[in-house]
């Protein structure tokens, strides 16, 4: 039988099996597919885990009537031990019930979250073009939750259904016209709250958005704490976080009202159905029709049947927020990588040429590009590395159109998923066609992404430090030694990151390279991409954030290291410029000179970029 | 002048700490894992599996509990407060709440007590049509006074239940700006060093555990709690006799409740941690999804993150069977108490000691019970997420305060720096034995390499630490005796962040004087800093001018225009000394040339000491400082420092080359 955690291989290359992406109701087919073991037990203990409660008041009632009403201890020991079983096999069935409803919500929860990691491992620096980090995030940290919510209420409705069939039974055994009575009223008892339930989710909805705001506010309080601190506003920004939270407590007291509105309808209504039974079960009593004990159990009837009932309510409730959830899973596993392959071998060697800039890569060289612009050579960076350009403006969050309902809801998702699709269109013309890079003479577009991925590695600016130990920082792979990693720690110039971090090796880098300073980070980014020691190397930037002295060690140190091996780096710096064996010069994207540092000193176009600075001094 | 040159063995004993010649690097794996003897050995027999089973659950028990204990005494980061101050923080918001709290538990009770006359009155009528009852005259106005109760219970919810939203709410709103506040009183010193990733966690996770706690839980405390003793009562009232069917659950439900609990906090904070970890990981990977795909680490990536949801998995376990072998009595003692009032009932009957209707009145009170006692369950596993979430909170008002304000006031604007030492960790000073002495109007540039200790330096004479020995005065007084407020409007420091706040530009740009400005004035000054730093104009083109709302989702400035705000705070701020650690350094050279006004005019007339990374602009200053290991190897101006032929003689040459 299937049991938590699951295993997933859905997107990797080991790929048996993955998720019906075709509709939400689909997908959540799916869930309850990969499972169906569990959720069918679910079903079964759920049924015998609500016989007490079925049963009881009916036992209940035998008891009174032959035993207590008689005085007849025997039958009373009888039943009582009928009751006693049934709640025994109940409570039995009960725990069976919880270990099934915790697996099968894991199964779902946690399979959805080993689905994320495994997506976005496959679609890498697609992923962020496809959807906002936010929105994938919470697919992983609150979508998984509503997965498991959704495995959970459709075991227990078919347990509900099977109750509610057996106690209608039940009831029409014993007196039609209070059977009827309760089969009508139920329903309009738990359906009357309903009219409420839209002020409820409007002021539930509103209290939600503000409460993010306010989390977002207590954030954007933190992150900007040190100029808070340091050169002040602490009273401005801590009224401003304190009108908010006064706002949000209004509102959160609205949605308690509505609550609590929505509690009173139903003591209400049925208080008023208890009222309605024993008027007229008493008036039947009188009549004859009617023993005491059955009148009891039919209180107790109509106390229970409120209970399948609302889980048939919240089971339409649960269901929408799963295809919502679902719509959402979808958008993440839907989209497939935009490149096109090829089987040709690439050389372990390559010679590489940019047809865009002309610029040509030569194998086992140090190669330089300078650019005015430096978005351009970081795109000539990502060209080589066969990586989509970088979308220019921020991807839109979901959240933004959280307060919008119904119709204009959903013109915004419309919108959004148009201009999703659109970029999504615009990636597959880039990836599927010519890619305008080749190795050797062969385009990229026929070469196997694999083999390019590991032959070619872009260390870009936004290269990010993932939390462990600084061992974990610098080797995130394992499998390299300690002379390695000291190498290049060395030729990074970085030992000092070595050196002030309490534990050394082992010491914890928090994610992001917290903690580091932006130097540091940088260096062990630069010492990790070293450590791959790849055939082809592309930095980007790599000294940005170092102060001069540290620069010239790295600029020596790294061009020794990586001797003999293809490296090409993306800078304007002097110091680096003028250890690398040849500089390529960009004008407006395309190479206009080539030749060593000093060669290039020479040209004017070349000294105006690379010697800021120097010109007007002396 | 001349310039001072350090002697080289002065640097020799800290070049060998650099030494990397390490034995802590760790051969293989090094992912935290789950132990092996957690996992379940399929095909055992059935009596090996029970005793497997409980050994899995006291490891896992044991996990739990280490767990609970590193996160109340942390290695790192900030402080976690005890038990004992986050109950005092409850009943300190509670005393200035008292009427409030009154009113809710008094609705409550009426609202309960309301709840438990009905099924008295289904008593009564179960005894009139049993006791020879005939007609509806006897019974119709027993359902009539139903009725009445009915409509009544009904009013007393509403009042209880917003009576209690309105105590929840206002509770939690108290306690979150309580919070913020706290936050916003952490010193300075601590703000500058501390990894801002603990304390963001704390206000989003931590504040959203102690919300459901405050909210949520605390007002089903209060109501399941006052339904729970009424229905007691209500019962022995009925009948002293049935009353007693209850008596044995009791007892069990103590005991089974007591062990639950005292396991259940340590499970859940464990689980909830867990869930933590799986998110940072995945917020890592998404994040870094680039990254991941650059350096060939999707496996790694997939198998830390599944490593994380195994680790998990154990976590759920462990509360899982918690909960199971709690259940097996909960659903006993609920739930056998009717049997006893059937068998109790018959013989009581018998004797005439109890009427048939207080019978019925007993089983339904028996029913009855089970909701709120069941809430009350969940409450308590609430509440102590909640405990261990606040006492977190209440952990950052603990962290130590790093100066005491003097009555003493600079005279004069003359920055002054004696025998400055200072260390991170204790033995270990990064920074030995700094003179330094500015002249009010001059232009000083440090230069060094990274972990040379130069912003260190930059901090101490900003006054964002205090040293380990020495004293940084201005104007004759020592900086960490000035008030902050004070402090602000002497000495900034300024850094590469140029964060804006959602807010207004207003409040984005006031900040230092936000105590001391009112009304116009504020305004006024506003406008002058921003017309200052060239940056009024496209502000007045914004859409609500000073009133627009900046920051994250909202109005989106461009690196230069953010730059620009953060030079307009520092100009509302109008310190006579300015510390640039690296200010223009991570700014687009397009950018940095627009912003070269807006930079002169902040700097004019005042002292400046700029951290630079790039050498035009210590060539620029009127003398510079290099700084090696924690020692100023060179000071001089630039035309001096060549002659000397020192470090940075050989660094300029490299750059001009």
């Amino acid at each position: 039988m299937h049991d938590f955690p699951p295993r997933v291989d859905a997107y990797t290359p080991a790929e048996t099996s993955r998720p019906d992406t075709r509709s939400p109701a689909r997908f959540l087919g799916w869930l309850l597919r990969v499972q169906w073991d569990v959720v069918a037990l679910l079903g079964v203990t759920g049924l015998v885990w609500f016989l007490p409660g079925a049963l009881s008041p009916l036992l209940l009632g035998k008891a009174i009537d032959s035993g207590v009403l008689h005085g007849d201890m025997w039958a009373t020991l009888g039943w009582a031990g009928v009751l006693t079983l049934v709640i025994v096999v109940g409570a039995a069935a009960g725990i069976a019930n919880h270990t099934f409803v915790v697996r099968g919500w894991l199964i779902a929860l946690y399979g959805t979250q080993k689905l994320v990691t495994r997506k976005a491992v496959q679609l890498g620096h697609v992923l962020s073009r496809r959807l906002p980090t936010g929105e994938v995030l919470s697919i992983s940290s609150s979508d998984s939750n509503t997965f498991g919510q959704t495995i959970e209420i459709v075991s227990r409705t078919i347990g509900a259904m099977s109750a509610f069939v057996l106690v209608c039974a039940l009831m029409f055994t014993t007196s039609p016209p209070l059977g009827w009575v309760v089969v009508i009223a139920a329903p309009l008892l738990v359906g009357a709250a309903s009219p409420v339930l839209r002020p409820l989710n409007h002021a539930q909805t509103a209290e939600r958005t503000r409460t993010g705001e306010l989390t977002s506010m207590a954030t954007d309080i933190v992150s900007g704490l040190r100029i808070l601190r340091g050169i002040g506003g602490e009273r401005t920004f801590g009224n401003n976080y304190a009108a908010l939270s006064q706002k949000v407590r209004r509102l959160g007291v609205a949605t308690g009202t509505w609550q609590a509105v929505t509690e009173t309808i139903s003591v209400l209504l049925s208080g008023l159905l208890l009222v309605a039974l024993v008027w007229l079960g008493s008036h039947e009593m009188l009549e004859g029709r009617l023993s005491v004990g059955q009148l009891i159990s039919f209180v107790g009837y109509a106390l229970f049947m409120v209970w399948p009932l609302q889980t048939f309510f919240e089971f339409a409730e649960k269901w929408v927020q799963g295809l919502v959830s679902a719509r959402k899973a979808i958008a993440l596993l839907a989209p497939e990588l935009p490149f096109s392959e090829g089987a040709e071998p690439l050389s372990p060697r390559p010679r590489l040429v940019d047809a865009v800039s002309g610029v040509a890569v030569e194998p086992g060289r140090f190669l330089a590009v300078v650019s005015a612009v430096p978005e351009e050579s970081a795109a000539l960076a990502d060209r080589l590395g066969r990586y989509l350009p970088t979308l220019q403006g921020a991807q839109e969050n979901d959240d933004d159109d959280s307060e919008l309902r119904g119709r204009r809801a959903r013109l915004a998702r419309e919108s959004r998923e148009a201009r999703r699709a659109e970029v999504a269109e615009r990636d597959r013309d880039l990836g599927g066609g010519e890619w305008g890079v080749s190795a050797d003479g062969v385009d990229y577009s026929r070469l196997p992404l694999a083999s390019l991925r590991r032959t070619v590695v872009v260390s870009d600016t936004a290269s990010q430090l993932f939390a462990g130990t600084l061992q974990q920082a610098v080797d995130p792979w394992g499998t390299h030694t300690l002379e390695q990693a000291q190498e290049v720690l060395h030729a990074a110039a970085a030992e000092d990151v070595y050196a002030g971090l309490p534990g050394g090796w082992q010491g914890r880098v928090d994610e992001l390279g917290r903690g580091l300073s932006g130097g540091q980070r940088q260096r062990v980014v630069l010492a990790r991409a070293l450590l791959l020691d790849p055939e082809v190397l592309v930095l980007v930037e790599p000294t940005s954030a170092v102060d001069a002295h540290t620069e010239a060690r790295i600029a020596e140190r790294v061009v020794e290291h990586r001797r003999g091996r293809t490296t090409v780096v993306m800078t304007a710096s002097p110091l680096l410029l003028h250890h690398v064996d040849e500089v390529s010069l960009l004008v407006d994207g395309r190479e206009v000179a080539r030749g060593t540092h000093a060669d290039l000193l020479a040209d004017p176009r070349y000294r105006s970029i690379v010697g800021r600075g120097m010109e007007d001094d002396e | 002048m001349t310039a001072y040159r350090a002697t080289p063995d002065d640097l020799a004993e800290d070049r060998n700490r650099r030494d990397t010649r390490a034995t802590d690097w760790v051969h293989g794996p090094t992912d935290e894992q789950v132990p092996p003897e957690l996992l379940i050995t399929p095909g055992l027999p059935w009596s090996d599996r029970l005793a497997a089973l409980r050994r899995r659950h006291r490891l896992r028990g044991e996990r739990a509990r280490a767990f609970y204990a590193a996160s109340r005494t942390p290695e790192r980061g900030l402080p976690v407060a005890g038990n004992a101050a986050a109950w005092a923080f409850v009943k300190r918001l509670l005393r200035t709440r008292k009427g409030s709290f009154a009113l809710t538990v008094a609705t409550n009770l009426a609202a309960a007590v309301a709840g438990l006359i009905v099924p008295r009155l289904l008593g009564n009528l179960v005894d009139e049509v049993t006791g020879g009852a005939t007609g509806a005259t006897q019974v119709d106005p027993i359902i009539g006074g139903v009725i009445v109760v009915v409509v009544v219970q009904a009013a007393l919810v509403l009042a209880a239940r917003r009576a209690s939203a309105v105590l929840g709410y206002d509770l939690l709103a108290a306690a979150r700006e309580e919070i913020v506040d706290t936050v916003l009183r952490l010193p300075l010193g601590e703000v500058e060093s501390a990894s801002s990733g603990d304390l963001l966690t704390r206000i989003t996770s931590d504040v959203s555990k102690m919300s459901q706690s405050v909210r949520w839980a605390f007002p089903q405390l209060v109501m399941s709690s006052v339904l729970v003793v009424a229905s007691l009562v209500a019962l022995v009232l009925n009948s002293a006799f049935l009353a007693l069917t209850m008596s044995g659950s009791l007892v069990v439900l103590w005991f089974a409740t007591r062990n639950y609990l005292r396991h259940a906090g340590a499970g859940y904070i464990t689980e909830s941690g867990t869930y933590s970890q799986i998110n940072s990981t995945t917020t890592e990977t998404v994040e870094g999804a680039r990254t991941v795909e650059a350096l060939g680490l999707g496996e790694r990536r997939i198998a830390i993150g599944d490593a994380d949801v195994e680790v998990s998995s154990q976590a759920e376990r462990y509360t899982m069977t918690l909960r199971n072998l709690f259940f097996i009595f909960l659903d006993i003692s609920y739930q056998l108490p009717l049997v006893g009032v059937v068998l109790l009932g018959t013989w009581g009957y018998a004797e005439g000691w109890v009427t048939l209707g207080e019978i019925t009145t007993a089983a339904i009170y028996v029913q009855g019970l089970v909701e709120p006692m069941d809430r009350l369950i969940q409450v308590f596993d609430t509440l102590q997420v909640g405990l261990a979430a606040t006492t977190r909170l209440l952990g950052v008002a603990e962290v130590p305060e790093d100066r005491v304000a003097g009555d003493d006031r600079p005279r004069g604007t003359d920055v002054v720096g004696v025998d400055l030492r200072f260390a991170y960790r204790p033995g270990v000073d990064v920074l030995h034995g700094i003179d330094l002495d500015l002249r009010p109007g001059e232009r000083l540039a440090i230069v060094g390499p990274s972990g040379s200790g130069k912003s260190t330096l930059g901090r101490l004479l900003a006054g964002i630490n205090g040293p380990r020995t020495g004293e940084v005065d201005i104007g004759g007084v020592d900086v960490m005796t000035l008030p902050l407020d004070l402090l602000r409007t002497e000495v900034a420091l300024v850094t590469q962040e140029h964060h804006v706040f959602v807010g207004s530009v207003r409040d984005n740009i006031v900040l230092a004087r936000d105590r001391q400005l009112e009304g116009d004035a504020v305004d006024e000054a506003v406008r002058d800093a921003l017309r200052a730093v060239d940056a009024l104009d496209w502000v007045e083109r914004l859409p609500q001018g000073l009133d627009t709302v900046l920051g994250h989702g909202r109005v989106h400035l461009t690196p230069a225009q953010a730059q620009q705000v953060a030079l307009a705070r520092l100009m509302v701020a109008d310190p006579h000394t300015l510390v640039l650690d690296e200010a223009t350094s991570l700014i687009d050279p397009r950018t940095a040339r627009h912003l070269e006004g807006s930079m002169a005019a902040l700097m004019e007339d005042r002292t400046v000491i700029a951290i630079a990374h790039r050498l035009h602009t210590a060539h620029d200053a009127d003398r510079i400082a290099v700084v090696i290991d924690g020692r100023i190897a060179e000071l001089g101006s630039h035309a001096e420092l060549l002659a000397l032929d020192g470090e940075y003689a050989r660094l300029w040459r490299t750059w001009r080359s």
